[in-house]
């Protein structure tokens, strides 16, 4: 059998432009072997036996009444425990009408054909459409006025790990696994359903195969819907989506509309005018925000106005910063619009306009980096193959969010991290361990991490890119503590001052003179001592530090004008996230998000049939995402700015990357596409001559 | 899923005889599987027979006789690609299978499978749309989402023919051999039909036929190119193969064959004919003759782009099978 341990340290990126910021160079990801090599369980992985397997009825057209359904044919289905019906109109494709409940997958799916449902289709509104802006009187002192419409697409999560919650029910007590972003939110309303207290049943969630916001629904109907029956058979119970169910029902980031009326000077300078926004929520009440303006421009008095706009679709939920891309899309790409108007460089407009004076170092950097001189006037290029050159900017706010974290040392001379909140595949798990290792002054290797378990310290939801920022000053104070306590009880064991001890690499150093190696000093404890800490305003003062996460973004692509292809060369990603903890995890936060940039940029697009709502595409052939060849030379800067202490990075390298190669785009064919995704058709139209 | 018995013949006659067995309601060979898997997931078939012939190794993938190559059933995308033989005396070959899918599809897909594959059509691929291709009223895709559809054909389906393969494989007189009937071959362009000749299938094998081998002859100037939206895992908006016959700068004879655009290969004799004289050094006179290509194009509410996009493959392919730059 081929070796299947990894070395917890390998080689460094050759990025030495990163090298020796954080604090850890060479940390591995720790549960990378387990994930590539299927050892990790993720909560759909966990079939109790004796389970019951549950799946939701849904509507599949657009909006549509059932007019007779045979409940007693499925019913009567071998295997089948129960079929309910809750309702019978459907205002979306996936839309559950009741579930079933059967001994296996298969009986499940024998049952739902034999539901045999006729239904009566009506009338669906499958988009936005072009809602009506009325805009207010031409801004004051304005030579020029930019009207113009941008427009995102609804993007979905397409979390690899389908949403769904696994209940292992052993009749007074109950472990929930759930694919979960929030392991104590994941326990909201289960008590009820369960008909137990909560101190007799837990969520375990050790891995989540993504989740982008879509995971932020506390228990989700899957989870508790697995609940009712888990509850009412006294059996464990297992309800997961699969890929389709997952692109129609389980969030969504809505589509947008954006109305500009905007006034500039001759010098590029903008006055101010009018935002209109409209966000596509489906048959949703909201959450279809666009964050635009972004607030990062000084773009004059703007008046903004939003609406939230329904139609027969899925509702939003969270999607790695909420609002941000689809805004960030329609004003970059209109601050490059106004500077090619003008005749101005994009770059030198953005210095200008750009309300951070840490924002312009990182301009000066990433226009080196990218090779900015080497840009062409927008629409300047009569070659096949034009280059294009874009940029983009992020910020991101530290929110403050409860956190607990205990760390143990035991007799073994191993270090337990206890954290509950979870790791949703950002390396939460690996960071905490590095805080940790360090505080204490350890090794790494002997820190492990017990992670994603509601019977832990209590930590956040990881929204708003707030685990790591909020928990590490948890972990900063408990490490302090436990080496308190720890050190004590050794100096009292070899009759020094507890003062006069410290923790180096392992080893107990009086002065410079090594007391005892770390087994030793673990081994002669007799029992584990442990020490607590919280996210409070006290560790917020000892630890946190100031500032907030900022960033830009470049693109290098080159346009093939006659097919209308984008081909992306490079991107660069500087991001500021405070101290960085992991450097290549960080560095992976930072490509993974360019990475969703992009494939929203180019290719995702949930497409609803015009004349039935139904999706088309709820699939991952049909439904576009960027893949290996679609992929440029991602290069994230971890940029050392004036922030100290950890900061958020989840979300904010998502934010400019659409926006980045919409400019490019545009630098390269010399009109704008305003529409995502920037697909072949649509670029060609815009090099025609703006026929879209 | 229905459950269904499996069997393995030895060789494709035995596989041809279980496909004629009335014992069985609906036979259904499998190769490298991916088609067929996929038909069973979705519930678009429900086979009581799976006659699984990927094991049948009578011959050696690829084998050149004649003057001609000779590919076995089963050989494997990849193999194509990779073939020095195939690469040098047949590019528009090595190269369309080189383009589809991903390495992973390559690896499993057969040369068989891939041109006996259904279309993607999304409304055919989702068993909630009974269409007419599965026996139902209407062509969902007709005044719905057609941006992936045909642009050529009168229908009524307007779907685009699947296979890279066979678009290659159209330009180099190429024909497959047959076991469990009394023909042993029909040519490549009798074994695909337009939709008014049939709309529960794509192509003329009768029941009990299984394909034993393709036969092309070389075709050392030709080529194949594919404009994709996305580079990796997905279909070709438009693609077109050509093979030459140059006279220095000068084309003496073409065939070109596009892909993607019509329910079948779409061979464009009259493009070919244009093409017979143009230097390729005169661009102007190469893209005119380019253009006549969408002379019968008939493109539906979302898939106009396709007829700007179908010259330029075909002058692609064209500048590629001559060994000149693409991109000028
Ligand atoms: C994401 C994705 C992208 C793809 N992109 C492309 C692409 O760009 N271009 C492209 O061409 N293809 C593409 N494919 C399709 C893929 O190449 C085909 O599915 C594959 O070639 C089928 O081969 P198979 O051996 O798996 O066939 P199977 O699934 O085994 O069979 C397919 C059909 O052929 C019949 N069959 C197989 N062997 C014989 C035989 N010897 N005699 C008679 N009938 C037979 C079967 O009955 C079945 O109807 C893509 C597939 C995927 C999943
Ligand atoms: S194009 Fe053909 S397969 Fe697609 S919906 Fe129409 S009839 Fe069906």
């Amino acid at each position: 059998m081929a070796d299947r341990t990894m070395p917890s340290r390998s080689p460094l990126p050759n990025r030495p432009m990163n090298d020796g910021i954080a604090m850890s160079d060479d940390a591995n990801r720790l549960d990378g072997v387990a994930k590539v090599t299927g050892s990790a369980k993720y909560g759909r992985d966990v079939m109790p036996k004796n389970g019951v397997f549950v799946s939701f009825i849904r509507c599949p057209w657009g909006h549509a009444q059932a007019r007779s359904i045979d409940e007693e044919a499925a019913s009567a289905v071998a295997g089948v425990l129960e079929v309910e019906i809750t309702g019978r109109e459907g205002r979306y494709h996936g839309e559950p009408i009741g579930h079933i409940a059967a001994e296996s997958l298969a009986a499940l799916r024998r049952a739902r054909s034999a539901l045999n449902i006729e239904w009566d289709p009506e009338d669906a509104d499958t988009e936005i459409g072009s809602p009506e802006a009325s805009h207010d009187d031409d801004p004051d002192g304005a030579d020029h006025v930019l009207e113009a419409v941008y427009t995102t697409p609804v993007q979905t999560h397409s979390s690899l790990e389908t949403h769904g919650t696994s209940i292992d029910h052993m009749g007074d007590r109950a472990i929930i696994y759930a694919s979960t972003q929030g392991t104590f939110s994941a326990r909201e309303g289960m008590d009820r359903v369960l008909g137990m207290p909560q101190s007799r049943f837990k969520v375990v969630c050790e891995f989540v195969g993504g989740g982008f916001g879509s995971k932020l629904n506390g228990a989700g109907k899957e989870g508790l819907t697995a609940g009712r029956i888990a509850a009412k058979y006294g059996r464990p119970a297992w309800l997961f989506c699969d890929r389709a169910e997952e692109h129609l029902d389980t969030g969504n980031r809505p589509s947008s509309r954006t109305h500009v009326r905007i006034g500039y000077r001759d010098d590029g300078t903008i006055v101010g005018g009018s935002v209109r926004t409209w966000g596509g929520v489906g048959v949703a009440g909201g959450g279809g925000g666009v964050v635009m303006p972004s607030n990062r421009y000084d773009l004059g008095r703007i008046r903004k106005q939003h609406a939230d706009v329904r139609f027969n679709g899925g509702g939003p939920r969270a999607f790695r910063a909420p609002g941000h891309p689809q805004g960030a899309f329609a004003e970059e790409l209109m601050i490059d619009e106004v500077a090619t108007a003008t005749g101005r460089d994009p770059l030198e407009l953005r210095m200008k306009l750009d309300r951070e004076d840490e924002r312009r170092s990182m301009y000066e950097l990433g226009a080196r980096l990218i090779g900015w001189k080497r840009r062409q006037p927008t629409g300047t290029q009569a070659s096949v193959l034009r280059r294009g050159f874009g940029i983009g900017s992020t910020s991101w706010n530290r929110f403050p969010a409860r956190a607990d974290a205990e760390v143990v040392i035991h007799p073994d001379a191993s270090v337990e991290v206890r954290t509950g909140s979870q790791d949703i595949g950002t390396g939460q798990r690996t960071a905490m361990a590095i805080v940790v290792a360090r505080q204490l002054g350890v090794p790494l290797d002997v820190v492990h991490v017990s992670i994603g378990d509601s019977s832990l310290p209590a930590g956040p939801a990881s929204g708003g890119s707030v685990t790591a920022t909020n928990t590490s000053l948890a972990m900063l104070e408990a490490a302090d503590n436990l080496k308190e306590t720890f050190l004590e009880r050794i100096a009292a064991q070899l009759g020094v001052v507890a003062g006069a001890l410290k923790i180096r690499e392992g080893d107990i150093m009086q002065d410079d003179r090594r007391m005892m190696t770390w087994q030793e000093a673990c081994a002669a404890l007799g029992s584990a001592v442990s020490g607590r800490g919280s996210r409070s305003r006290r560790s917020d003062r000892q630890y946190s530090g100031s500032g907030h996460s900022m960033g830009v973004q470049f693109v290098d692509l080159e346009v093939d004008s006659e097919t209308g292809v984008i081909h992306l060369n490079r991107i660069v990603a500087i991001q500021s996230c405070g101290r960085v903890i992991c450097r290549k995890t960080a560095e992976s936060q930072i490509i993974g998000g360019v990475i969703q940039g992009l494939s929203f940029a180019l290719f995702e697009d949930k497409l609803l049939d015009r004349n039935t709502g139904a999706m088309v595409n709820p699939n991952l052939e049909f439904y576009r995402i960027a893949g290996p060849a679609d992929m440029p030379k991602i290069e994230p800067v971890l940029w050392e700015g004036n922030q100290t202490g950890i900061r958020p990075l989840g979300e904010p390298p998502t934010i400019p990357t659409a926006g980045a190669i919409a400019c490019a785009v545009f630098n390269a064919v010399g009109s704008p596409v305003r529409d995502l995704p920037l697909r072949p058709d649509r670029v060609l139209d815009a090099i025609e001559g703006g026929r879209s | 899923m229905k459950p269904f018995s499996l069997a393995r013949p030895r060789d494709f006659a035995g596989a041809g005889k279980l496909a004629k067995d009335r014992r069985f309601r609906l036979p259904v060979i499998k190769a490298g599987g991916m088609d067929v898997v996929d038909h069973l997931k979705e519930g678009l078939i429900e086979p009581d027979l799976l006659i699984d012939v990927l094991r049948i190794d009578d011959q050696p993938e690829i084998r050149e006789a004649d003057g001609a190559f000779h590919i076995h059933a089963n050989a494997t995308l990849a193999n194509i690609a990779a073939s020095r033989s195939i690469a040098r005396r047949a590019p528009v070959v090595a190269q369309c299978c080189a383009s589809a899918a991903t390495p992973q599809v390559r690896n499993v897909a057969t040369a068989a499978g891939n041109l006996l594959q259904r279309p993607r059509c999304w409304y055919y691929r989702n068993s909630q749309f009974d269409c007419l291709k599965k026996g139902g009223h209407r062509c969902f895709a007709f005044d719905g989402e057609n941006a992936y559809h045909a642009i050529f054909g009168d229908g009524p389906c307007h779907i685009v023919h699947p296979s890279n393969l066979a678009i290659g494989l159209s330009v180099c007189n190429a024909s497959v051999r047959l076991t469990g009937s009394d023909r042993d071959a029909v040519s490549l362009a009798d074994l695909f039909h337009m939709p008014d000749r049939g709309l529960l299938s794509e192509h003329n094998l009768k029941t009990g036929e299984v394909v034993t081998e393709i036969h092309f002859e070389p075709r050392s100037t030709s080529a194949f190119y594919a404009i994709k939206h996305k580079q990796s895992f997905d279909w070709p908006l438009v693609a077109a193969a050509a093979a030459l016959e140059l006279d220095g700068d000068r084309i003496e004879s073409a065939t070109v064959t596009a892909g993607a655009v019509a329910p079948v290969p779409w061979a464009l004799p009259h493009v070919g004919e244009a093409l017979v004289g143009v230097s390729l050094d005169d661009d102007t006179a190469l893209r005119r003759a380019c253009a006549t290509s969408t002379r019968d194009a008939r493109p539906m509410s979302d898939n106009e782009y396709k007829v700007r996009l179908l010259p330029v493959a075909i002058r692609r392919a064209i500048l590629k099978a001559a060994g000149r730059e693409v991109m000028s």
